[in-house]
């Protein structure tokens, strides 16, 4: 069978000791920064990005997808010990979580997180080797046009769906299309936005874009403002950690349940595990004989969740490595790292090289059994990584955003530009505009721009071209209803932000009937200083 | 603050956008905009800057109507962690990266305000180790020691 056969290429791939090492420092790396609130995994593996360039592509790709999905285990330690979400996605871990933490049971809800991870991740894997040869078989019959539709599609998706408002998300986005046209234009050889600097004739560095916008950004937001972390949970021991017949029971549906939401969302551009754990919570509380039991400590309302987020995180690699098109930024910044390293994404990756697309998927699997191994008896290690203070871990986050950015072209002023993409992405943040957008525009800006030329070329210059044929078409139509939908909530936020008395300028978001998890998790993303109760 | 303040964050990031945006789509007339068959070097730039500028307005119109904070910048952390990295940049190749990470450590732990002299000459002597052994040894980056190498 042809799906055997690439599992035992993979296999072989990823069982070199070389990439198995790797992958462990990605997936240690990942948990480790997952626990940390005010490191975001944007952030980390932009600081890792310049480390690839001294290793082989396939074990510098393992060890970042590594770093994306292992952060996934490790954000929920935080939110269940101290109510702090470690990532954006883990915020719904708080809502149960920390409740189940107060009564005692943290050792439990860890355990929990750990195997829901776990079985989200291996359900969403599963769905990535089932699913990724169809989509590439189809990605290959794709004309510039289709191209250009889903990638704006995908742009679109992105920036509307996320989280806050979809007007500043699209404005990021563009921002970001600019940011990617720096540099010598590969089709006519002009030189745009380089204003004279010679450095910038390459364009910007990824490398540069994504520390200064995540990592500068997220280290002068958080200096002074990550409250110290002290939990009375020291010791978790092996033996709190041991689920009741009653715990599992009601947490195995909903695992599964919850990895099928992810896995479908993850998919999806513009969705990634915040979404999908979101709705995956949302599902139990509906489901439940007894919805008042969630916010207090209900595990359903946590294995749910976090079967679900892993999920997504797996599926999210379905459109990147398939089609060479990133569903959300952390997917930019890995395609971004391929690139670099010489390999084009895309339904051609699949048949040219095949050994390092199986032997990735591989890795996962492997990666996986190590988090749960890092996870279960290790939790103890992470507990008190906790306590570290964040004015002990700046210091070195500043070395190491310099050197990185360094190494990347041995290029002083690569550092001098991160200090103005640092001062960017924080006054982004202050002004309340999510970051993670610009990224995504960037990676894709050069292809859609190549994408649109050789549609209108092909086409002579007909942009009826892009509702002809049934794909683009459908694409087309996407968009279309998304961009539509997202300018009516806009001016609907107006009318009724009229009389609004609220702080919150974001309050505008279209039904503000449920508890919103993920503008929590912005919250702490953005500034690491939580109005959660501190313990 | 007065009592009917504006969202000033929709405002001046509003504002901001079509600032760029329209100085992107201008400074695109310089480059050839081409056709709709043939798509010059400035066709793309020129549509996105137009439109990004089109966003920021309706950002900042929608913002007026709405009620909000005057946001706050960390200037002294900011002016720290900046300073830091500068110092990195100015000193790596002329003065070598064991005294680019110390000086640079202990510049930018000014940004956080409890930190004691002790802890920050810990920190500068350990990372400056840490960041020797690790990229000089471990990755073989080429970079000079001190100055001189």
């Amino acid at each position: 069978m042809e799906l055997l056969n690439n599992l035992a290429l993979g296999l072989d791939a990823a069982i070199s000791p070389n990439t198995l090492l790797y992958c462990f420092i990605g997936v240690l790396l990942g948990t480790l920064i997952g626990v940390l609130p005010g490191i975001g995994a944007l952030a980390a593996i932009s600081l890792l990005l310049p480390l690839t360039f001294y290793i082989a592509p396939e074990a510098a790709i393992v060890m970042l997808a590594g770093v994306y999905y292992g952060s996934a285990y490790g954000g929920s330690t935080a939110a269940i010990l101290l109510n702090l979400p470690g990532t954006p996605s883990s915020a719904v871990a708080c809502l149960d979580g920390y409740p189940m933490g107060k009564q005692g049971r943290a050792g439990v809800a860890l355990f929990i997180t750990a195997i829901a991870s776990f079985v989200g991740a291996m359900i969403g894997l599963t769905a990535l080797v089932l699913f990724s040869p169809a989509i590439a078989d189809l990605g290959l019959e794709f004309s510039p046009a289709d191209y250009f539709a889903l990638m704006l599609l995908g742009l679109v998706a992105a920036s509307t769906i996320s989280g806050g408002s979809a007007l500043k998300g699209l404005a990021m986005v563009m921002l970001g299309l600019l940011l990617g046209m720096v540099g010598t234009d590969v089709n006519s050889g002009v030189p745009r936005y380089y204003f004279g600097y010679f450095q910038l004739l390459d364009g910007v560095s990824l490398v540069v874009l994504a520390m200064g916008l995540f990592g500068v950004a997220e280290v002068i937001a958080s200096i002074n403002n990550v409250p110290a972390r002290t939990s009375k949970e020291r010791h978790v021991t092996m033996r709190s950690m041991l689920p009741t017949r009653d715990d599992w029971k009601r947490s195995l549906t909903p695992m599964l349940r919850g990895a099928g939401i992810g896995g479908f969302f993850g998919a999806l551009p513009g969705t990634g595990g915040a979404i999908a754990s979101f709705i995956s919570y949302a599902t139990e509380k509906r489901m439940a004989k007894d919805p008042s039991r969630f916010g207090k400590g209900a595990i359903e309302g946590l294995a749910g969740p976090e079967a679900s987020n892993n999920a997504a995180v797996q599926t999210a690699f379905v459109p990147s490595l398939t089609l060479g098109i990133p569903g959300d930024a952390v997917m930019a910044l890995i395609l971004g790292a391929l690139i670099i390293h010489g390999i084009t994404p895309g339904p051609m990756m699949m048949t040219q090289q095949p050994g390092l697309f199986w032997g990735l998927i591989v890795s996962f699997f492997i990666g996986n059994i190590m988090l749960l191994v890092l996870n279960i008896p290790l939790v103890g290690i992470w507990v008190k990584i906790l306590s570290i203070p964040y004015r002990m871990l700046f210091p070195a986050i500043v070395i190491f955003i310099c050197l990185g950015v360094y190494s990347a072209n041995n290029s002083t002023f690569d550092i001098l530009l991160v200090v103005v993409f640092g001062f960017a992405g924080y006054l982004l943040m202050v002004l309340k505009f999510e970051p993670a957008p610009v990224l995504l525009g960037y990676v894709l800006g050069p292809m859609m721009e190549e994408n649109l030329r050789r549609a209108l070329l092909i086409s002579r210059g007909d942009m009826g071209v892009f509702l002809e044929k049934p794909i683009s078409a459908t694409f087309v139509a996407m968009t279309v209803m998304m961009l539509a939908w997202s300018l009516w909530t806009a001016v609907r936020g107006r009318q009724r932000g009229r009389p609004v008395d609220r702080g919150t300028p974001q309050s505008e978001q279209p039904d503000d009937t449920h508890p919103q998890p993920h503008d929590e998790a912005a919250t702490v993303g953005k500034n690491g200083s939580v109005t959660g109760p501190r313990p | 603050m007065t009592m009917k303040s504006r969202d000033y964050q929709d405002l001046i990031g509003g504002g901001l956008l079509t600032a760029i945006g329209l100085f992107a789509a201008i400074y695109a007339s310089q480059w050839n905009f081409g056709s709709m068959t043939r798509m010059g070097p400035g066709f793309f730039p020129t549509v996105v800057g137009i439109l990004l500028a089109l966003t920021g307005v309706l950002i900042a119109a929608l913002a007026l109507k709405r009620t909000g904070t005057m946001p706050s910048m960390q200037w002294r952390t900011m002016a720290y962690v900046f300073g830091g990295i500068i110092l990195f940049s100015a000193t790596l190749r002329s003065l070598g990266l064991v005294t680019a990470v110390f000086l640079t450590v202990i510049l930018s732990s000014l940004a956080d305000r409890e930190t004691t002299w002790r802890l920050r000459l810990v920190l500068a002597v350990s990372i400056t180790g840490f960041v020797v052994l690790v990229f000089r040894f471990g990755l073989n980056m080429v970079l000079p020691l001190w100055w001189g190498d």
